[in-house]
């Protein structure tokens, strides 16, 4: 496509009757994030109190659960009025904001299961590196909406953005978060190939990261961490210490089989086979109740979630709401693969929550202000 | 087509979504075909892997820290106590419920129709839930059930921790109970617990397990074992050699242990003492505020709480006009009657009102006004001074003291002084504080200004003046000492399960008031003689050869009308007899015990509270000064006595 045929397109486009009615037909297609991400949430929370339900008869968890939900709505609607820009302006303000509560979590943050993640907000706890994946997003959005990027990025483009992104994350290993880590590192990942690295640095990083993973793996893991890893590989090595986890969340979704054992019918979840199973391993839950078709149609929404984010950040005219909407999609996709991968047995146990399903105010919260996020930009455009 | 900022990078950008689309899809396939080469490939052999052969994590539930008394003598343990479960989804798919339901019937001695009802009630929840049908399962039944259990699908046996006091209800209200932690209960725990409670984990409720609920609390652990598809866990023999078969456990952390001061010989002698009478004793050790009893009556049984209270039970402790469940040596103020007029005397010697040679002519009764106040033996008891009013316990004596006095105020600063009135901290909760009334005082309660008249009764420990028995004994380990008012304490240390000392509670003054020598010397004097002088008030609790020294207290529960004064309180209903209060304390020199007894309803001070007082101290004399009070020694002092009186007479003679 030339230059050329693209301006005569954009004549066409320009066409005030064609663009209007256009517009006027598709216009509920903006709200499709939204939509999906009701519809994920309903499932979720239907899947949460068979998790929890069935050993707590007054729903505590299910109750907390809807109260994020409620004031994820809030924030939802109160990022439908100002123009999203407002978040190009503030970027850095936010990174800053967002680094200070992480220290904040280290200084005085409360400790729950051997890790300090929560910070006491009066009546809530908040989970800081769960914002500072947004956070993180916005910022590198803003960073990279006035670089040009068309010929491929080069070694020396890459120094300082990475180095806003190693801060936060080495203060949210320390935590340690390491879920979270990765995701960051992910997200940061996506956007560097999405504006075009060149291919001889991408060849040259890919080297460099195969050399340095195996000491990474000796030096760098505390053995918990490696144990987990060799029990990826093999989980048979250690069944009921390690692996167990592991091996036992397998059982669960393969014992879905395809028509699964039907709503708080499953036993691994609610004979404690598996514990965590409202957070990290809910999927575990929801795939041994309601199976294969269950599954696929979970994870047909999640795609088409994706997608239509994806096409927000498509059909945007602003390079910052573009890289805005692409990150946001990102740390969608990432979480689900990740934490579906995990429950499958495909990847080491990382903690890692499946958007709209586990149980957790912040990561909730900052999924829902993501899904904001994509609907400001998709009705604040110019043009569709 | 209007660009934001430059339309050539957008345009780029736009060009890399068919990258991107790639990776997203390829992800996405990813986790497809793994959800259909686990559920749909291998889904048969997965269904049969969660049904057939399962590892189950159960939880080990930690012992908690268990008390000790002062010598080491186990007073509270862990002891194991066993329940019949059943899983009504195994029960079902059985298919054979009638003939399981009749066989466990038989092996538990609970008819078929009790044990519907229990699985009736639990309708509710899953199937796969366990349902508790009988707790507290006898040892035989334990193994007729262990023995007939493979033959008995969705039954299973669970061992529970039954939190027992060794001497059934002998100081539970100082020792609490536990219970389990119920619905409501769980976030308010939870928000001050730095380890978070789960349902059905024990709290402490009351006394000691309450407050030191954080220290005697243990980790709980958690093991692994195999179970089979009938959800019983499988003998380590049988199972299958597979690579499963290793347990791996989390070791649990049992609590710590506390060491009281209480000695539980005189806990025992205390009771003993009570018998059938209700009330509350309390002894301290006058050098240090070390509580050596303390003991409520009546009591109850922590083993019934610990087991998950049966509804009548409780409904019936709580019904009690007696208050088992209260400590009444801190949770309950009575007026405490003559065992005040120590005080009343303390006030007057210090003050200067009266001295050794002040005395007054008691006929019986005084006026006041136009009324007539009278004492309690109705003839009077003529010429008395501070010592032997204190000894017969004269009312008119002291009301001529109170009104000598400037104001009641003189008083309420020495019973202050000496602790009354005021909680006095001691490491127990619910403790009540007592009132010492000041003029400003009631002007501020009733807004009415104090009368002269009402300082008389205060005087005699009547009126508005309200001690606790800890109260009282603190106080007059307080006079014992010589003025020094300790902070009563009844835990000595914590100990880690292996009996090392990982805590040490020392003692803590509260207060310090310099009583002249012959304040203390008149007042003693007068205890001396309550018990030990012919016409005494407690002189027919006298032990020979074993002196100690006290005060009697009666205490009207209703007041009675003027022609009813001197009735026979044995002839009242229970509710309104008398209650009895004594205070006393041994040796004469150097006491190193007090004790104070309320004898609800007893009648009177001598006869009601004091014998059981005389139990307490006689058993610690004896336990504590072998060399001088065992019954050997006593008779060998006798001997030597009637030896020495011998000689004395023969050489008169001479």
């Amino acid at each position: 496509m030339t230059y050329t045929s693209m301006e005569t397109n954009l004549d066409q486009t320009f066409d005030p009757n064609r663009t209007s009615s256009y517009e006027e037909e598709f216009k509920w297609l903006k709200w499709i994030p939204l939509i999906l991400e009701i519809v994920i949430l309903s499932i979720g929370m239907m899947n949460l109190l068979s998790a929890t339900g069935v050993e707590d008869k007054s729903l505590g968890l299910w109750k907390n659960q809807a109260v994020s939900i409620g004031l994820g709505t809030v924030v939802t609607l109160i990022l439908q009025f100002p123009h999203y820009s407002f978040l190009s302006r503030l970027a850095y303000l936010i990174y800053i904001g967002n680094m200070g509560l992480l220290i904040a979590v280290l200084a005085f943050g409360k400790s729950s299961l051997g890790a300090k993640r929560w910070i006491n907000l009066g009546g809530f706890s908040l989970q800081p590196s769960e914002l500072m994946k947004l956070s993180m997003v916005i910022f590198l959005a803003k960073y990279f909406e006035n670089k040009n990027t068309t010929q491929g990025m080069k070694l020396t483009d890459l120094i300082v953005p990475s180095l806003f992104v190693v801060i936060p994350v080495s203060f949210i290993i320390v935590q340690p978060d390491l879920g979270t880590a990765m995701i960051i590192l992910l997200v940061y990942g996506s956007m560097l190939l999405f504006l075009k690295i060149q291919p001889k640095i991408l060849l040259l990083l890919s080297v460099v990261a195969a050399i340095s993973l195996p000491v990474v793996y000796n030096y760098g893991l505390k053995p918990y961490q490696r144990q987990r890893i060799v029990t990826f590989i093999d989980p048979m090595s250690d069944p009921k210490g390690a692996g167990y986890n592991s091996i036992q969340s397998m059982i669960a979704v393969g014992s879905g089989q395809l028509w699964g054992k039907g709503f708080k019918k499953g036993t691994q979840a609610h004979l404690n086979f598996l514990p965590e199973h409202h957070t990290d391993f809910i999927f575990s839950v929801f795939s041994e109740e309601w199976g294969f078709i269950g599954c696929s149609v979970l994870l047909l929404l999640y795609g088409l979630f994706i997608m239509s984010g994806l096409s927000v950040a498509y059909q945007s005219n602003d390079k910052f709401a573009s890289l805005l909407a692409f990150g946001i999609v990102s740390i969608f996709f990432w979480h689900v693969f990740v934490n579906m991968g995990m429950v499958m047995g495909m990847l080491p146990i990382v903690g890692v929550p499946l958007p709209f399903m586990s149980y957790g105010g912040s990561a909730l919260l900052t999924a829902m202000s993501g899904v904001a996020i994509l609907v400001n930009i998709a009705n604040k455009k110019y043009m569709f | 087509m209007a660009f934001i900022g430059n339309e050539e990078q957008i345009r780029f950008l736009q060009e890399r979504f068919r990258f991107v689309y790639g990776i997203l899809f390829i992800g996405l396939g990813v986790l497809l075909s793994r959800m259909v080469y686990l559920q749909v490939f291998n889904g048969d052999q997965m269904r049969q892997y969660a049904e057939e052969n399962r590892i189950k994590r159960v939880k080990i539930p930690a012992p908690r820290g268990m008390v000790f008394d002062r010598h080491g003598k186990l007073l509270v343990d862990n002891r194991p106590a066993f329940n019949v479960l059943i899983t009504p989804q195994y029960l079902n798919e059985s298919g054979r419920q009638k003939e399981v339901l009749s066989k466990l019937s038989s092996l538990i001695h609970l008819p078929v129709i009790e044990i519907e009802k229990r699985l009736q009630k639990s309708r509710s929840q899953a199937a796969f839930m366990p349902v508790v049908i009988k707790d507290n399962l006898t040892r035989d039944e334990v193994a007729e059930l262990e023995t007939w259990k493979i033959d008995m699908p969705g039954v299973e046996v669970e061992m529970a921790i039954s939190r027992s006091n060794l001497s059934q209800d002998v100081g539970s209200n100082l020792y609490g109970y536990i219970s389990k932690v119920s619905q409501p209960e769980l976030p308010v725990l939870n928000k001050a617990a730095s380890r978070k409670y789960q349902l059905d984990d024990y709290v402490g409720k009351s006394g000691l397990e309450k407050e030191f609920e954080e220290q005697l609390r243990g980790v709980d652990g958690s093991e692994l074992v195999e179970v089979d598809a009938l959800g019983r866990s499988i003998e380590p023999s049988k199972r299958k050699d597979r690579v499963l078969a290793q347990a791996r456990e989390e070791p649990f952390i049992p609590g710590k242990n506390l060491v009281l001061s209480v000695d539980q010989d005189l806990q025992m002698a205390a009771v003993r003492g009570f018998g059938e009478k209700n009330g509350g004793l309390i002894a301290l050790d006058p050098r240090n505020g070390e509580v050596l009893a303390m003991v409520s009556r009546p009591s109850f049984d922590p083993a019934d709480f610990s087991r998950g209270i049966e509804q009548d039970l409780w409904a019936k402790l709580i019904a009690d006009d007696n208050h088992p469940l209260r400590d009444k040596t801190i949770q309950d103020h009575y007026s405490p009657g003559s065992t005040f007029k120590t005080i009343t005397a303390i006030a007057a010697l210090e003050e200067g009102v009266i001295d050794q040679d002040t005395t007054f002519n008691c006929g019986g009764s005084i006026s006041l006004g136009s009324r007539k106040v009278h004492c309690w033996k109705k003839e009077g008891h003529g010429s008395v001074n501070v010592v032997s009013a204190l000894t017969h316990s004269c009312d008119v004596f002291f009301y001529r003291v109170a009104q000598k006095l400037k104001s009641v105020d003189d008083i309420a600063k020495y019973a202050m002084h000496l602790g009354l009135g005021r909680k006095t901290g001691i490491e127990l909760g619910r403790e009540v504080p007592g009132l010492i009334p000041t003029e400003a005082w009631k002007q501020k309660r009733f807004n009415v200004p104090w009368s002269p008249g009402e300082t008389l009764y205060v005087a005699i420990g009547q009126s508005f003046v309200l001690t606790t028995t800890i109260q009282l004994a603190n106080a007059y380990a307080a006079l014992v000492n010589g003025g020094t008012l300790f902070k009563p304490h009844v835990v000595r240390s914590i100990q880690s399960e292996e009996g090392k000392t990982l805590k040490e509670f020392t003692t803590q003054v509260l207060d310090k008031t310099k009583l002249k020598p012959e304040t203390l010397k008149l007042v003693t004097d007068g205890l001396w003689g309550v018990v030990n002088m012919p016409g005494g008030t407690a002189y027919s609790q006298h032990i020979p050869g074993m002196e100690f020294a006290g005060k009697t207290g009666t205490v009207q529960v209703v007041t009675q009308k003027a022609d009813k004064i001197y009735q026979k309180c044995e002839n009242l209903r229970y509710a309104q007899r008398h209650h009895g209060v004594f205070v006393g304390y041994a040796p004469i020199q150097n006491p190193s015990i007090v004790v104070a007894v309320v004898a609800e309803h007893a009648c009177s001070g001598s006869h009601g509270a004091a014998p059981i007082a005389r139990e307490v101290i006689k058993t610690y004399l004896q336990k504590y000064y072998p060399d001088l009070y065992s019954d050997r020694a006593i008779q060998d002092r006798k001997q030597l006595e009637r030896e020495k009186a011998k000689r004395a007479k023969t050489n008169q003679g001479e």
